[in-house]
């Protein structure tokens, strides 16, 4: 039985600057995710990624294309779409003076999350930052900065979670926790999931599917086994989505 | 302690570069005081021919409604300014809230801050200096809401540069209500000004505003005249700031410029 569509992305084309000497930072692009899945993003700086996904948040105006959310058109229906929405990324902090609680109240308030202490309890219990709910997020370390993250990430429990590095400068032992913690909720809440990462071994672990862009074209896609085979020429039962980048990121 | 001249060279030049990438910081060098001076310079003037009770009056009201707009016009560009600083302002951006609704709220919180700042200002101005701005009655109100109006305005466009040229453009954000001040007649009549700058004050909703101050505090009538070309020009400014915010959000969202405020 065919799963339902969450995201549709269609020939979607960005380019920035002049037309005649602009950049084209999306060529063209179309990919979609089922509900349920995890799709690992992948590609080298300056592919594409980011621009995609603010383009899914309808933060950048694409030249041409389309981005179908929940079957609705990004572009006109951007506040109704985003409550089943969230987004996070290593780039972006929550407010340094804001406590942790304070923080996840002002994004459960802008969410509309039902019951939004219950749930800011049930996330800080789950991310293991109870103790740390009074504390502000200056005071955090680097780690327990993107847990706080995480947890606004999830409070409206997003049925599309979109994730730009949001693991980027961690040591492996916290990503290693987080990546767990996270495949843990997409089970139980049913969430899908866009996920970006320079970290292959992240991408091995958590997607169901890869799509390898650079020059802001798709260039291969499949499962990570399956990508690994393909693009490598290797009979192989182990992922090695490292040495695919390399290769990807080499060819021309 | 010895000082290394090559190190303190290093930071003139290191604040030279930034001010040659950032032209808006001469306004700061320059501007500023040639304003502070053309402002207490026509004060000067209106007080040596004045020979009125009312004058403390005057000056303490026209500070006092004058706190109204700098306050608000200032406000709103500095709180969007706090998320970008904060690097909090895609997270928001990327939350179901419009960009109207964001405005909307950085408005309320100006709003509540300058009606608490207002509540004080009357109080010290009633205690110590035994001005009551509440003598002004019904009009006060009217006066207000029209400063009020004029202030959002003046935000709403700070924004809008904000977001065109990202939060470098700051500190012009501080300084523009004080390019208004000397022709806004704050503390003096518009008829001191020379009749080019007199021109622009009339374009100025505010500056009919405090026109309308003085004429109650010294006739005790509230001046409709004032308040009525005060309110046209309030909807002209309004309607431009809005058609100019919606013109820049959408330049922006196009060329990408909304996700590289940071």
């Amino acid at each position: 039985m065919a799963k339902n569509l969450v995201l549709e992305v269609k020939n979607l084309r960005k380019s920035f600057g002049p037309a005649s000497a602009g950049f084209v930072a999306i060529d063209d692009i179309s990919f979609d995710l089922e509900e349920g899945q995890i799709l690992g993003f992948l590609g080298p700086n300056g592919a594409g990624k980011s621009t995609t996904i603010y383009c899914i948040l309808g933060l950048i105006k694409p030249d041409s294309g389309k981005v179908h959310i929940f079957d609705k058109d990004v572009t006109k229906f951007r506040s109704e779409i985003m409550v089943n929405v969230n987004y996070a990324s290593a780039d972006f902090h929550l407010p340094w003076n804001l406590t942790v609680w304070e923080n996840l109240l002002v994004y459960a308030k802008l969410y509309e999350v039902p019951d939004a202490k219950k749930r800011i309890n049930e996330l800080l219990q789950i991310f293991e930052m109870s103790n740390l709910r009074n504390k502000a997020i200056r005071d955090l370390s680097t780690g327990q900065r993107a847990r706080a993250s995480l947890c606004k990430a999830l409070l409206n429990k997003p049925k599309l979670l979109l994730l730009d590095e949001p693991m980027a400068s961690m040591d492996p032992d916290v990503v290693d926790k987080g990546i767990k913690l996270l495949k843990q909720i997409q089970k139980e809440e049913g969430m899908t999931v866009l996920y970006t990462s320079h970290n292959m071994w992240e991408i091995e672990e958590i997607a169901d599917k890869v799509i390898f862009i650079n020059h802001g074209k798709i260039t291969a896609s499949g499962t990570p086994l399956e990508l690994t085979q393909q693009v490598l020429d290797i009979e192989t039962g182990e992922a090695n989505l490292r040495d695919v980048f390399i290769h990807l990121t080499r060819t021309k | 302690m010895t000082m290394n001249p090559n190190r303190v060279f290093a930071i003139i030049l290191r604040h030279i570069f930034t001010t040659m990438h950032q032209l808006e910081r001469f306004f700061d060098v320059i501007i500023s005081p040639v304003l502070v001076l053309v402002l207490w310079g026509f004060l000067s003037k209106y007080v040596q021919n004045i020979q009125s009770s009312s004058l403390a009056a005057f000056l303490l009201g026209g500070m006092i409604l004058w706190v109204v707009f700098e306050k608000v016009s200032t406000d709103i560009g500095v709180n969007f300014m706090y998320e970008i600083w904060d690097r909090n302002i895609i997270n928001l951006l990327a939350s179901p809230i419009t960009f109207w609704e964001f405005l909307t709220g950085l408005l309320t919180i100006s709003f509540i801050k300058i009606i608490i700042a207002l509540t004080s200002m009357w109080l010290m101005a009633g205690i110590f200096y035994n001005f009551q701005i509440t003598s002004l009655g019904f009009g006060l109100a009217l006066l207000w809401i029209n400063l009020f109006i004029f202030a959002v305005s003046f935000g709403i466009f700070n924004v809008s540069l904000i977001l065109r040229y990202g939060h470098t453009i700051g500190p012009l954000t501080w300084i523009l209500p004080f390019f208004v001040q000397p022709f806004a007649a704050v503390f003096y009549p518009i008829s001191v000004l020379p009749p080019v700058l007199q021109k622009i004050a009339f374009v100025l909703p505010i500056a009919h505003v405090f026109e309308g101050m003085r004429y109650t505090l010294k006739s005790g009538q509230f001046d409709f005249n004032s308040f009525w070309l005060a309110t046209l020009l309030n909807i002209a400014y309004m309607t431009g700031s809005v058609v100019f915010f919606t013109f820049i959000f959408k330049k922006v969202l196009k060329s990408g410029r909304l996700v590289k405020l940071i």
